[in-house]
């Protein structure tokens, strides 16, 4: 708590920097959010060079404005905000949407019941496991493999570690729409990831076996 | 001694993990998964994977952006920057 409270103390020396014309100080208020930009972009553009172009938007948006931001909102919460819009601009630019379920609020699809893949017994394994390079890809590949809804719900509430309520603000659903996608998400990922985690991380044996879908 | 009784069945318990997880159940469903957690292992192992899913991606070193890639996403900014110099401080 006193971590996010400096943070937030910083941030809002650094908006006043900004307003004030150091330029500089934005620089410094978004590295912090450069992954989260970038992952949230990429949960629904797809590809790395439509993702690069909603992020120079944003972040040239997001200057533009910084005069409009509301000081007891959270500068992250606000450009994730941007990065979401900017990318469903884009997507509608070039007319995937019509194709792309996206936007849509929680529909029936999202109530039918789920049924795991398997029931691998998967135990507590180190943080330095992160150090394999093959499970930080198997991570990216299952991540992927998540429908965009489902991703975005991940990256914003697991990855970027936005609150419930932050993270429907962002993306414009329900609080209840997040719980239900987080709740697929996180069980497709658990199925696509599960069954390396019976000891092949450890052991260095291969495991290609992440689950398209 | 009787064991007690499974009082919430495993579809159910798939459906809440999640909010079990972010600690978005009441005390009396809480206390109802806990039980069937001991007593099923096919949820106890959902339960540790997902878990696991949930720790590992909110690990910093999880997902990277490629330092290359992050150099150019102030390319817009860069431009407009320049082509304002009055109020450019970079």
């Amino acid at each position: 708590m006193a971590t996010a409270e400096i943070q937030l103390g910083s941030e809002a020396t650094l908006i006043a920097r900004v307003r004030s014309g150091d330029h500089e100080a934005f620089y410094e208020l978004v590295r912090p959010h450069e992954r989260g930009i970038y992952l949230a972009a990429l949960s629904i553009v797809h590809n790395d060079a439509d993702a690069e172009e909603v992020i120079q938007e944003t972040i040239l948006k997001a200057f533009k404005a910084i005069g409009r931001f509301r000081e007891e909102a959270k500068f992250s919460t606000w450009i994730f905000q941007i990065a979401i819009n900017e990318s469903r601009m884009k997507l509608r630019k070039d007319r995937r949407h019509l194709y792309d379920s996206l936007d849509d609020p929680v529909k029936g699809e999202e109530q039918g019941d789920y049924i795991p893949r398997d029931f691998a017994d998967w135990r507590e394994i180190p943080s330095e496991a992160l150090e394999n390079a093959r499970l930080r890809e198997a991570l990216t590949k299952a991540l992927a493999s998540l429908s965009p809804k489902y991703r975005q719900v991940l990256v914003l509430r697991d990855i970027e570690h936005l609150n419930i309520a932050e993270t429907a603000k962002v993306i414009g659903i329900s609080e209840a729409a997040v719980k239900t996608r987080l709740l697929r998400a996180r069980l497709q990922m658990r199925d696509a990831l599960a069954p390396g985690f019976d000891g092949a991380w450890k052991k260095g044996r291969e495991y290609e076996k992440v689950r398209p879908w | 001694m009787a064991r007690k009784p499974i009082e919430i069945d495993c579809e159910e318990v798939w459906r809440q993990i999640s909010n079990y997880l972010d600690d978005e159940v009441g005390a009396e469903l809480r206390t109802i998964m806990e039980a069937h957690f001991r007593d099923c292992a096919h949820c106890s192992a959902i339960l540790d994977g997902t878990r696991n899913v949930v720790k590992l991606i909110g690990h910093g070193k999880a997902f990277d952006v490629p330092t290359n890639v992050s150099q150019r996403f102030y390319r817009k900014l860069n431009d407009y920057l320049a082509a304002h110099p009055k109020k450019r401080g970079r």
